[in-house]
């Protein structure tokens, strides 16, 4: 059976007087209550990140930085065993709330990940035609951001360029939208937003592009300088200034004078933190924080990785044809390299 | 005898042709005629190198072009440490000479020991002889084309195999791009996309949650606003669910007597219970009826608008 680590697990039964709530019942509506959001009411999809098959390590690393994306609800944790079937995971998602599971496979060494709802399918198929490790982009980037509380928030999901398509992809928007809490405008709490999931469709060549972006807010109008005081909580070095006005007034780096953009501008609601207060313009600043996919969708089953097949593309298999070919060509020209290379030794052996 | 083992030696590595030397000089005549003087034979012995090419067409028509090219490149070694055998050979033929001098005064009997010391200058000189660094080591040259060949094979064993884990890393690797340092066109426009999304929400949000806020409780215009909200809110909730299924509830406990003839009012007592297509795609009728209820989410802006 495939192992989940739960730290919280309280054992059951609160009453206080005589009667005490037996510890399965305690259990059982415990797991009830996780399954819902306190505020809103609304079931919490929760999701388990997983493997068939082996996979190289890099894909390894992919599957544990999807793991990532999708905190808080999944298990970060979870260690699948090779005698694991997928009956397992069913049987296990069943009594934890599992809503959704992402399944990286690795057939003929080509990467697909599996997005499927339980326990009764669709499941659709990807093939993951680019990817890049959260650790690529941190390596890629100057200034890598990515602070440990943000995952303690399910990220927010923007789906981009799906309008006016057809049938598969409006079932997979849904499917987008409930693999992830549904996010109350009402109720939300801007603190709480802090990572973003964008899913852009690509019209020409139908990919997704999949990419994982950090909210970083900054008031405007404020200074560098200013802004460094608030959040450092440190007492600045004065040394070099005669004056501690001009602390304030001196100018700072070229990145100062970059203009905001007036679209990236947003009032606040409520107070995020020290700096971004209420009724005050922030900027929103994304970074980019891992990891990257371009998927392809190539199939949608209507079972669980079983049941008819909902959408097919055909696969080319001329491709295969194709491939076979050169292969023999390749044979061909290796053969005539190795004779011209005989003729060549036969020749210097007539001249010696 | 130690000076003729010591020059064997580098002569019996550098090639075959070199290896005959040694049973020559073994005679004593050979001794007697080098033990006069160190430096001519010294001398004696650069001619003979240089004479080694000379030797080597005569054998030529066995050994490989492989082999004939190893061998050419040893010979390019060991002339290029050719200083440092000189100096060896020197101070080995002062030393035999000492020797030879004391060994013709003793005679016959002391022919043995003096053999023996021989051997033992002779092993010790070898044994503290800086080898070069070769891959095949100080072999005698009867093995080196055989050893030579075994090379040769692994490394063609070894190209293959080679390969082959490169092809495994490169198809492990199938897909993994690793990004470039700037953000190109395409990525800025997705971190565009991005950025509005988040505006939008956080819009929305400030929109859904100031309009409250906005509001005193205090002062009776805003007060009734709220009130009426609230009591809307409520019927609306009220409305959306669970009324529906009392009203059926009702309607059935009402209607229990007239109707119950051919069906049970409880469902699962029916004959059509779970029969029905409904419960195939459940899931599906929850989720609508979620979405119907939250037109306003800025997830669905985002992607009806693009």
């Amino acid at each position: 059976m495939a192992r989940v680590r739960n730290k919280n697990r309280r054992s059951g039964g609160k009453g206080k007087g005589k009667w005490k709530m037996p510890a399965s019942v305690a259990r059982k509506q415990q797991a009830a209550m996780a399954r819902v959001d306190q505020v809103t009411g609304a079931r919490i999809p929760k999701s388990f990140v997983f493997s068939r098959g082996k996979l190289p390590s890099t894909l390894r690393h992919l599957q544990q930085d999807l793991r990532k994306v999708m905190l808080p609800y999944t298990a970060l944790n979870l260690k699948e065993k090779k005698r694991n079937n997928l009956k397992d995971f069913i049987n296990v998602s069943g009594p934890l709330g599992v809503t959704h599971f992402m399944i990286l496979t690795n057939p003929k060494s080509s990467p697909h990940l599996r997005l499927a709802t339980t326990p009764q399918g669709p499941t659709y198929t990807f093939q993951i035609k680019e990817y890049a490790l959260a650790a690529d982009i941190a390596n890629s980037q100057k200034r890598p951001r990515c602070p440990p509380e943000i995952f303690k928030n399910s990220p927010l999901t923007v789906l981009g360029g799906f309008g006016g398509l057809g049938e598969p992809f409006k079932n997979l928007v849904e499917f987008f939208k409930y693999t992830f809490p549904i996010v109350d405008p009402a109720t939300v709490k801007l603190s709480t937003c802090q990572r973003i999931l964008l899913l852009q469709f690509d019209k020409e060549k139908e990919n997704i592009d999949f990419r994982h972006y950090s909210i970083k807010l900054q008031p405007v109008g404020v200074t560098r300088k200013i802004r460094k005081l608030m959040q450092n909580n440190q007492v600045p070095d004065l040394r070099d200034l005669k004056d501690v006005s001009d602390y304030v007034t001196k100018a700072g780096y070229g990145s100062e004078s970059e203009a905001d953009d007036e679209a990236a501008t947003v009032s606040l609601a409520s107070d995020v933190d020290k700096l971004n207060r209420a009724s005050r313009k922030s900027a929103v600043r994304l970074q980019e924080i891992g990891p990257r996919m371009t998927l392809h969708l190539v199939k949608v089953e209507s079972g669980l990785c079983s049941g008819p097949v909902i959408y097919p593309q055909p696969v080319a298999k001329e491709g295969v044809g194709e491939k076979g070919k050169e292969v023999e060509e390749e044979r061909e020209g290796q053969e005539d390299e190795d004779l011209m290379e005989s003729y060549d030794g036969s020749e210097d052996e007539s001249e010696e | 005898m130690a000076a003729a083992a010591a020059a064997a030696a580098p002569g019996s590595v550098s090639s075959p042709s070199a290896a005959a030397n040694p049973h020559k000089r073994k005679k004593p005549a050979a001794r007697a005629k080098r033990g006069k003087g160190s430096n001519p034979g010294s001398r004696t012995k650069k001619p003979k190198r240089s004479d080694e090419p000379a030797d080597r067409p005569r054998r030529r028509s066995k050994p490989s072009d492989k082999f004939l090219k190893l061998l050419r490149k040893r010979a390019r070694d060991y002339n290029s440490d050719n200083d440092d055998d000189e100096e060896e050979r020197l101070s080995g033929e002062e030393e035999e000479r000492a020797s030879s001098s004391g060994d013709e005064a003793v005679g016959g009997v002391t022919r043995f020991e003096q053999g023996c010391r021989a051997f033992r200058v002779a092993f010790s000189k070898i044994m503290a002889k800086k080898l070069p660094d070769d891959p095949l080591g100080p072999i005698l040259s009867a093995h080196k084309k055989l050893v030579a060949a075994k090379l040769a094979e692994d490394v063609e064993e070894r190209k293959p195999k080679g390969e082959g884990r490169k092809d495994k890393r490169m198809a492990a690797q199938k897909g993994h791009i690793i990004p470039a340092k700037h953000l190109d066109s395409k990525e800025k426009e997705l971190i565009k996309v991005a950025t509005q999304g988040v505006v939008r929400l956080f819009n929305a949000v400030s929109k859904a949650q100031n309009s409250r806020k906005g509001l005193n409780p205090s002062r009776t215009k805003d007060a009734k606003v709220l009130s009426k909200e609230t009591k809307q809110t409520f019927l609306t909730e009220l409305n959306k669910f669970p009324i529906h299924q009392k009203g059926q509830a009702s309607s059935n406990f009402s209607k229990h007597n007239s109707k119950d003839e051919d069906e049970p009012s409880w469902a699962p007592l029916r004959n059509t219970y779970m029969l029905g297509s409904k419960l195939k795609d459940w899931d599906k009728m929850q989720a609508s009826d979620v979405a119907n209820e939250q037109t306003e989410t800025p997830l669905d802006d985002s992607s009806d608008e693009e």
